[in-house]
C-alpha cells in the first residue's frame, strides 16, 4: 500500500466526495482531518454517504466491523490509501484465485 | 401528594452531561424575547449555530443532531431563530416538512403517527406563524380542534381522549393557541363552547391563586398557571382571582422563580412560566425582568444553548440511570443515585422526568426503574404503575408522555415498566389495545417485513424488537418472526443494523441481544464481540463504527452491559429503549 494513495486515486476520491461535501473538498489539504475541515457537516450520516460513494466509484466493499472506518475515512489521503490497498488486495487475490 | 423537593444525592457525584437542551434553549430565548432582551442573549452566535445544527436535510429539525425531525423540535428551533432575529434556512422546505405530518384533519409529531394536540399546536404555529404557510384543510382542523372538548368543558389531547374525559390545562393551551394562529390568519370562531371552556380553566385555580393542570392535581405550579392563564387570555377571559401575587410569591433569594412551593430551584421553565403569566396579569416589573435575565445568563452555555439550571448541577435521569446501571452492586454512590432518580418527579405526575420539573416520561421512568430506583419503595413503585395505566392511549399504545401519540419505543418501555413494578390488583392495561397498536405498526400491508415505530413509518429492526417485547408481554410472542428479523439485520462482521444489514450500531445490537434473551433465542457471543471491539476506544464507546467516541455515558453504559452479558451468559440485559 502506498504511503499517501496515488495522485489519480486522490483525485477520484475528491470527485466521489464532492456531492456530499461540496466544492471545497476539491481543494482541502489531502491530509487534513475531514471532521476538522467540515465540522458538523462531516457527521456519521455524511460519512456513511461518503463511504457508499467511494464503494461505488471504485467497485470495492467496506466492512464496517473488520475495517477501521473511522480511521480510514478521516482524510482524503487515508481514503485514497485505503482504496489503493483494497484494489491491490483484489488484484493479489485475483491473481492467486 | 406532598410536593417534591429538588432531587438530591448528598455525598454522591451525580453525573451531568454539560450539554445544552433544546426545550431549555427555547424557553430561555422566548423569555428574553418577551422581556425585549433577546438581542442580549448570552453566547448568541453559538446559540444560533446550536439551533441551526438541529436542521435535517428534509427541512425539519430534530432534538439532537442525527435524530429524525419532529414537529416539536421544528417549532422550537424555528421560533428560537425568529426570536433571535435570525432568518430561517429555506422556510419553504420547513413548511413542506410540516405538511408531511398532516394526518388529514390535524398534525402528528412525526410522519405516519396519529395526531395529538401537542403536535397540532407546534405544527400549526410553525406553518402559519413562522413559515407564512396555511394549513392543508382549515375547516377540518377547526373541526378536529372542536372535538377536543370534553363534557366537562376542558380540552383533551385528542378527540378520542376527550371521549374519555381526560382534560388538562396544557391541552387547553395548545388547542386554543392553534385556533389563535388560524384566527390571526383569517377570522374563525373558536370551535368550542367557550363559556364551558373558560369555566373549566378558571376551575383549575386553587385558593392560593396558582393553578393545577387537572382536577385531580392538588399542588399548584407555575407551568399550569401559565398554560391556564395563557389559554384564558387568548379567549379574551381572565382568572377569577389575580394570579400575580401567587406568581410573585414563587421567587427565591436571587429574585428568579421556582416552579412550585418547596422546590427551591430557579429553573429555566419557572422563569418562562412566570414571565408568560405576568405578561397577561399586570405586567413584568423592571426589577423582575432584571432578576430573570440574571438567572437565565447563569443557565447559558458557552458552547451555545441553555440548560435547566447551573450546568454543573444539571443532572438528568438518563445519565444518572446509566451511572447506576454500570455501578457495582456495593458501590457506595449507588443508593444516592437511586434516591436522586426517585426525587426526579413532578408534584402531580408519578413517573420519572428526564430533567427535574419537566414532565414525566415513559422511557426515563424505565431507565430509572432498571437502575434500581423505587426498589425499596413499594408505595412509589405502585404509584408509577398507576400513573402508567392512565397513560395508555385510546389506540392501545403509549406515547413519550401524557397525551403524546403512540409509538413502539414508548409502548415497549411501558410494558417493561409494568413488568418491573406491576403488582396484583393494579389497574389493568388494555392488552387487546396493545395488540391492536402493534398490529397497526406491522408493515405487511405495505409489502414490507417487520414493524415501523408508528403506523406510517418504515420497518426497522428496533421497531420489530419493540413489537416483539410487547407481544411477549401479552403472551403472543412470535419467536420465529423475531429470529427472522435478527437474521435479516445481522451484519456479517458483527452486530446488528437498524436498517438493512450494513452498518451495525450499538443500540440495535443491545436490543437484539436483550430481545433474543427474553424470547430464548440463542445469541452467538462470537458475533457480538468484534462489534464491541470495533466500537471501543480509549475515549469510550461509540454508537457505531462510524460515529466518533465522545465518551457519551449512555453509549458507555450499553457497551459495558453488553460486555457483562457476554462474560456472564446467565446475566440478562434490562430491556431499555432509547430511540
Amino acid at each position: 500500500m502506498s504511503e499517501s494513495g496515488t495522485p489519480e486515486t486522490v483525485t477520484r476520491v475528491r470527485e466521489a466526495l464532492s456531492p456530499y461535501l461540496g466544492d471545497e473538498v476539491a481543494t482541502v489539504d489531502a491530509g487534513r482531518d475531514l471532521a476538522e475541515a467540515f465540522g458538523e457537516r462531516y457527521d456519521s450520516l455524511t460519512a456513511m454517504e461518503c463511504v457508499t460513494a467511494v464503494e461505488a466509484a471504485f467497485g470495492i466493499e467496506v466492512d464496517f466491523v473488520a475495517h477501521d472506518v473511522r480511521h480510514w475515512f478521516a482524510s482524503v489521503e487515508r481514503i485514497a490509501r485505503f482504496v489503493d490497498g483494497e484494489l491491490e488486495d483484489r488484484v493479489r487475490l485475483g491473481s492467486h484465485g | 401528594m406532598t410536593a417534591p423537593t429538588a432531587p438530591t444525592a448528598p455525598g454522591a457525584r451525580v453525573p451531568v452531561s454539560g450539554a445544552p437542551d433544546l426545550w431549555c434553549t427555547y424557553a430561555a430565548v422566548r423569555t428574553l424575547a418577551w422581556l425585549g432582551r433577546a438581542a442580549r442573549t448570552p453566547h448568541r452566535a453559538a446559540t444560533v449555530a446550536h439551533v441551526r445544527g438541529r436542521r435535517n436535510a428534509d427541512g425539519g429539525y430534530a432534538w439532537s443532531r442525527g435524530m429524525p425531525s419532529d414537529a416539536w423540535a421544528t417549532f422550537y428551533c424555528v421560533a428560537t431563530l425568529a426570536d433571535l432575529g435570525e432568518p430561517q434556512d429555506e422556510p419553504e422546505r420547513t413548511a413542506a416538512w410540516v405538511r408531511g405530518v398532516w394526518s388529514g384533519e390535524a398534525y402528528a409529531m412525526t410522519p405516519g403517527q396519529r395526531p395529538d394536540v401537542w403536535a397540532t399546536h407546534f405544527a400549526t404555529r410553525t406553518a402559519v406563524e413562522l413559515c407564512g404557510d396555511d394549513v392543508p384543510d382549515r375547516a377540518r382542523l377547526l373541526a378536529w380542534l372542536g372535538r377536543l372538548q370534553t363534557r366537562g368543558g376542558g380540552l383533551s389531547w385528542s378527540p378520542e381522549h376527550a371521549d374519555a374525559g381526560d382534560a388538562d390545562a396544557r391541552a387547553c393551551f395548545y388547542g386554543v393557541a392553534a385556533w389563535r394562529a388560524l384566527n390571526a390568519l383569517r377570522p374563525a370562531a373558536p370551535p368550542w363552547d367557550v363559556p364551558a371552556l373558560v369555566r373549566w380553566l378558571r376551575g383549575r385555580q386553587t385558593s392560593s391563586g396558582g393553578f393545577t393542570f387537572a382536577p385531580d392535581a392538588t399542588v399548584p405550579c407555575l407551568w399550569a398557571t401559565y398554560r391556564a392563564t395563557g389559554a384564558l387570555a387568548a379567549l379574551g377571559a381572565a382568572p377569577d382571582a389575580d394570579p400575580a401575587p401567587w406568581v410573585l410569591g414563587q421567587r427565591l433569594d436571587g429574585g428568579a422563580f421556582t416552579r412550585w412551593p418547596g422546590y427551591r430551584v430557579a429553573d429555566v421553565w419557572a422563569s418562562f412560566s412566570a414571565v408568560g403569566t405576568l405578561r397577561t396579569a399586570g405586567g413584568v416589573t423592571p426589577e423582575v425582568a432584571a432578576a430573570v435575565e440574571r438567572r437565565l445568563a447563569r443557565l447559558a452555555l458557552p458552547t451555545g444553548g441553555f440548560t435547566y439550571r447551573e450546568a454543573e448541577e444539571a443532572a438528568d435521569a438518563l445519565h444518572t440511570s446509566a451511572a447506576a446501571l454500570v455501578a457495582e452492586p456495593d458501590a457506595p454512590e449507588l443508593p444516592e443515585l437511586r434516591r436522586w432518580l426517585e426525587g426526579c418527579r413532578l408534584p402531580n405526575e408519578d413517573g420519572v422526568m428526564y430533567m427535574p420539573g419537566r414532565g414525566a416520561e415513559v422511557r426515563c421512568t424505565l431507565w430509572a426503574l432498571a437502575a434500581g430506583a423505587f426498589r425499596d419503595d413499594p408505595a412509589g413503585a405502585g404509584a408509577i404503575s398507576a400513573w402508567l395505566t392512565r397513560l395508555q392511549n385510546p389506540d392501545g399504545g403509549f406515547g413519550y408522555w401524557h397525551g403524546r401519540g403512540s409509538d413502539l419505543i414508548s409502548t415497549a418501555a411501558a410494558v417493561e415498566i409494568r413488568r418491573l413494578v406491576g403488582r396484583p390488583g393494579d389497574p389493568a392495561l388494555d392488552l387487546d389495545g396493545l395488540a391492536a397498536f402493534v398490529e397497526g405498526c406491522d408493515r405487511a400491508r405495505h409489502g414490507e417485513r417487520g414493524h415501523g415505530n408508528v403506523p406510517g413509518a418504515p420497518a426497522t429492526l428496533r421497531s420489530g424488537l419493540h413489537a416483539a417485547r410487547v407481544l411477549d408481554f401479552i403472551g403472543r410472542a412470535d419467536r420465529a418472526a423475531v429470529a427472522d428479523a435478527l437474521d435479516r439485520h445481522r451484519v456479517r462482521g458483527g452486530g446488528w443494523a437498524n436498517q438493512g444489514a450494513r452498518l451495525p450500531d450499538l443500540l440495535s445490537t443491545y436490543e437484539a441481544v436483550a430481545t433474543a434473551d427474553r424470547l430464548g433465542i440463542a445469541v452467538d457471543a462470537a458475533h457480538v464481540r468484534p462489534f464491541l471491539d470495533r466500537t471501543a476506544s480509549e475515549h469510550g464507546a461509540s454508537w457505531s463504527p462510524l460515529a466518533p467516541a465522545t465518551g457519551d455515558p449512555l453509549a458507555d453504559c450499553l457497551h459495558r452491559l453488553l460486555r457483562r452479558r457476554l462474560a456472564t451468559p446467565a446475566a440478562r440485559l434490562p430491556a431499555l429503549t432509547l430511540s
